[in-house]
């Protein structure tokens, strides 16, 4: 009764998939060298950065076939504990009247 | 004892504490994206480090980047992407039963990781040479300013963590080409195939993030 049901990616998809990375990061680079002003760059680059990730985690990592999604709660767990240990940190490091000596 | 066992389920494969096949593979996919979220938070270390320096000195992280060549950022990148395509296309043949082509698959994600592993070693080399190293060692007098030498300790702590997780991967390739020429795969268990392969995602995933904040920066 252990009938096999895991998801087999056709391998088109997974051509497909890559080609678009490719062409993302040929695209990020492209941006890199434009030298757009000071906070666009980084939410171009970060923008395209997350585009490329989510792709990686759905289609490679197999997240977007899951069907048990509590994988999908221990990934989104993870992210949501990296950005409170970033984001509590920064509400320290934001605010200092001095940066730590030595640095 | 185990009679019960040969009863529900006649896999050699199977582990007598599982339900059966199923049960096992899911159990050591989640195991693996456990402890992929702890690797997440491993490197969450060094990321958190770069957000507070970068917030702190924008303008230097900006002239220190400048230095790093966006084009060998690019072509590694392009590289990682590569082996993930080999390494899902490697899982794929091995759910239709293509030992195969698995095995060769592996082969060629094993040799993007060292062609990666090759392209890092020529950056570092290149960028000692000019007295560009971590921490208090830092030599380099062509950036003036003075805090350039914090950028370039964060790259290469994150680019090395990331590089000795890169030759993991190449150990674990090498490994399951070893258990695949032995025929231990098929398309009923292919478990260490594919929580490998997550792992090796996970390594492009974290090379994603690297290039903008490494390269791209400027």
């Amino acid at each position: 009764m252990s009938e096999q049901h895991h998801h087999i990616v056709p391998v088109k998809t997974l051509i497909t998939i890559g080609a678009i990375l490719v062409f993302l990061t040929i695209l990020t680079v492209f941006f890199g060298y434009l030298h757009l002003p000071s906070p666009y760059n980084a939410i171009v680059a970060i923008g395209i950065a997350i585009i490329k990730s989510s792709l990686v985690v759905m289609f490679f990592m197999n997240l977007y076939w899951e069907h048990r999604r509590f994988n999908i709660m221990v990934f989104l767990a993870g992210l949501v504990f990296l950005s409170i240990f970033i984001g509590l940190t920064m509400l320290d490091t934001m605010y200092r009247s001095h940066i730590v000596p030595g640095f | 004892m185990s009679q019960v066992n040969v009863a529900t389920e006649n896999k050699s494969f199977v582990q007598h504490h599982f339900v059966d096949a199923e049960q096992q593979f899911d159990t050591a996919k989640l195991g693996m994206w456990i402890f992929l979220v702890t690797e997440i938070l491993f490197f969450g270390g060094l990321f958190c480090a770069y957000v507070v320096f970068r917030s702190w000195y924008p303008q230097t992280f900006m002239a220190a980047s400048g230095h790093l060549d966006k084009i060998l950022g690019g072509a590694d990148t392009v590289d990682l992407i590569c082996s993930s395509v080999t390494m899902a296309l490697a899982i794929h043949y091995i759910q239709v039963g293509k030992e195969k082509l698995t095995f060769i698959l592996l082969g060629i994600t094993f040799l993007f990781g060292a062609a990666f592993i090759g392209s890092h070693l020529y950056e570092w080399l290149d960028e000692m040479s000019v007295g560009i190293y971590p921490g208090s060692a830092y030599a380099f007098k062509g950036i003036s300013d003075p805090h350039a030498y914090v950028f370039f300790t964060l790259y290469y702590l994150m680019t090395g963590l990331h590089g000795i997780h890169v030759l993991v991967g190449m150990g674990l390739m090498a490994w399951l080409m070893v258990k695949t020429k032995r025929g231990r795969f098929s398309s009923e268990y292919y478990t260490p195939i594919e929580i490998t392969g997550l792992y090796w995602h996970f390594v492009d995933l974290i090379w994603i993030f690297l290039l903008p904040l490494l390269y791209l920066v400027d």
